[in-house]
């Protein structure tokens, strides 16, 4: 079960993702990544603090999201992660290449 | 009924090898398992291919009068692009196993030849083809993704390792169980010199076939980085920058290699984004090994990896593992967990490598019930003997 909404402040939208994510549901998870994002939007922030379960699928949707967003000179981030969640991007080394924030607000603070 | 003939093509420049290639593999000559064909230089190989369209793996050497192996290597596709090369390189000649990797050639085997060596990894490869062939074959009929995954799922299991190191002083056994949806977790034994051991356990993401050729890859360019550097964390920088030089689907795997050394029991290891493996104490107590915070490989290039040694004791288990292991559910969606997993240790502390890999097995299963297996689920365990030496 997966549950994505978005809202935006000013031209940063901020996408919440709930439930899980794994190889089920990675693709349905991209298409709700890619129909949140506007093409006007500066930058993105995923919040992740509604996220139970992420597999290596649904962390390869999340690299292919940020990867695209930077050739488009979108900015990305990540936000709210939970204690397991955040472990897991530690372990995979993905800390390296993505911001992570521990809120929303600390998230959009970085952008400006 | 008689297992079916394969042609193989050995291409060396020095004529000493035709009478002992045909005398060490004399029995499976016998057999009609294999029938050899012999060239001396590129050019006479590409003649034979172009007469014999009966030929189906090649075996060469590099160094050679007038065409050598890996211009060679360049030209086979055009004859036929089905068929599977193997390369016969110096000892440590990571240069060019690069490029003969590069240039397609699908394992390779170090001088001086040993051949029971050699019957294994031709073994390999002519499984492979066979699993090759019948992909092509399939291709165009596919009428569903579930053919296709069965396909990707022998290509898997074709790769696998299935004798182990056993010795007095230490012994090794691996297993995996693939998911009927998903075909991308690997293991890796590899001998190195000085009877050190190469140990490697992997998990690519993503599924089917395009998963398994990418778990093809990371295992042969694995293999080859890890007789060319001396050092863990340069094998994976090497290996994650060759994954990202053709890597445009953003496939990554997360891949753990470390290397054993039996007379001091010193395990040097580094960590690309996979789960740690556990040190097993011969009390049964166990801790998870240290992180060396590397990044899951394929993802990004020029990223450095940290290395970090412990030290297996007599009567140590190390135990590597997939998520398939800690992340199994059950009919309520718990998960199996690293305590369940420590507990089965707990419970009767390993004394040898193949019970204690499958005593995982069976836990899982029992706790997992009804639920299907979503994910791979891979075990290799190395045990230290408790006396031995």
């Amino acid at each position: 079960m997966m549950e994505v909404t978005s809202e935006r402040r000013g031209t940063t939208v901020i996408i919440n993702t709930a439930g899980r994510v794994d190889g089920s549901n990675a693709s349905d998870f991209q298409d709700a990544l890619e129909a949140n994002i506007g093409a006007d939007d500066t930058a993105v922030i995923l919040n992740l603090a509604a996220l139970d379960y992420i597999s290596s699928a649904g962390l390869r949707i999340i690299l292919l999201s940020a990867k695209n967003l930077r050739q488009r000179d979108v900015g990305f981030s990540i936000c709210s992660l939970s204690s397991s969640v955040h472990e897991l991007f530690i372990i995979s080394g993905f800390d390296q290449i993505i911001a992570i924030h521990s809120s929303p607000e600390t998230a959009l603070a970085a952008q400006s | 009924m008689a297992e079916a003939t394969y042609k193989i093509l050995v291409v060396d420049d020095e004529v000493d090898l035709q009478p002992l290639m045909l005398q060490r593999m004399r029995r499976d000559i016998r057999s009609g398992r294999y029938s050899f064909v012999f060239a001396h230089n590129g050019i006479e190989a590409l003649e034979k291919l172009n007469e014999d369209d009966t030929i189906d793996m090649v075996l060469s050497d590099i160094n050679m009068p007038q065409m050598d192996g890996l211009t060679l290597l360049e030209q086979i596709p055009s004859v036929d692009p089905n068929i599977k090369s193997v390369i016969v390189s110096a000892y440590g000649d990571m240069k060019n196993i690069r490029t003969a990797m590069n240039r397609g050639a699908f394992d390779f085997v170090t001088k001086p030849l040993d051949f029971a060596d050699l019957r294994i990894t031709i073994e390999r490869t002519l499984a492979h083809l066979t699993e090759w062939r019948a992909a092509l074959a399939s291709r165009d009929q596919l009428v569903s993704l579930q053919r296709e995954l069965d396909v990707a799922s022998k290509m898997q299991k074709s790769i696998l390792p299935t004798r182990f190191p056993q010795r007095d002083d230490f012994e090794v056994f691996a297993h995996m169980e693939p998911a009927r949806n998903v075909g991308g977790d690997f293991y890796d034994i590899i001998q190195l010199d000085g009877g050190r051991l190469g140990l490697c356990i992997a998990d690519v993401s993503d599924k089917g076939v395009p998963a398994a050729l990418f778990m093809m890859s990371s295992r042969t360019l694995l293999k080859g980085a890890s007789i060319g550097c001396e050092n863990p964390g340069d094998v994976l920088r090497e290996v994650n920058d060759l994954l990202r030089e053709t890597n445009d689907t953003e496939m990554f795997v997360t891949l753990l290699y470390g290397i054993y050394d039996p007379a001091t029991g010193d395990f040097n290891y580094a960590n690309g984004g996979h789960n740690e493996p556990l040190l097993i104490k011969p009390d049964g107590s166990s801790s998870l090994i240290p992180r060396t915070g590397g990044i899951i490989l394929g993802v990004m290039a020029g990223m450095e990896f940290a290395d970090n040694t412990i030290n297996i004791g007599p009567g140590d288990t190390l135990f590597l593992y997939t998520d398939g292991v800690s992340e199994a559910m059950n009919v309520t969606a718990e998960e199996f967990g690293m305590e369940r997993l420590a507990g089965i240790f707990a419970d009767t502390p390993p004394s040898d490598a193949e019970e204690t890999t499958m005593s995982v097995f069976e836990a899982v299963h029992a706790f997992a019930g009804e639920t299907p297996q979503s994910d791979d689920i891979t075990c290799l365990t190395l045990h230290r003997s408790e006396s031995g030496s």
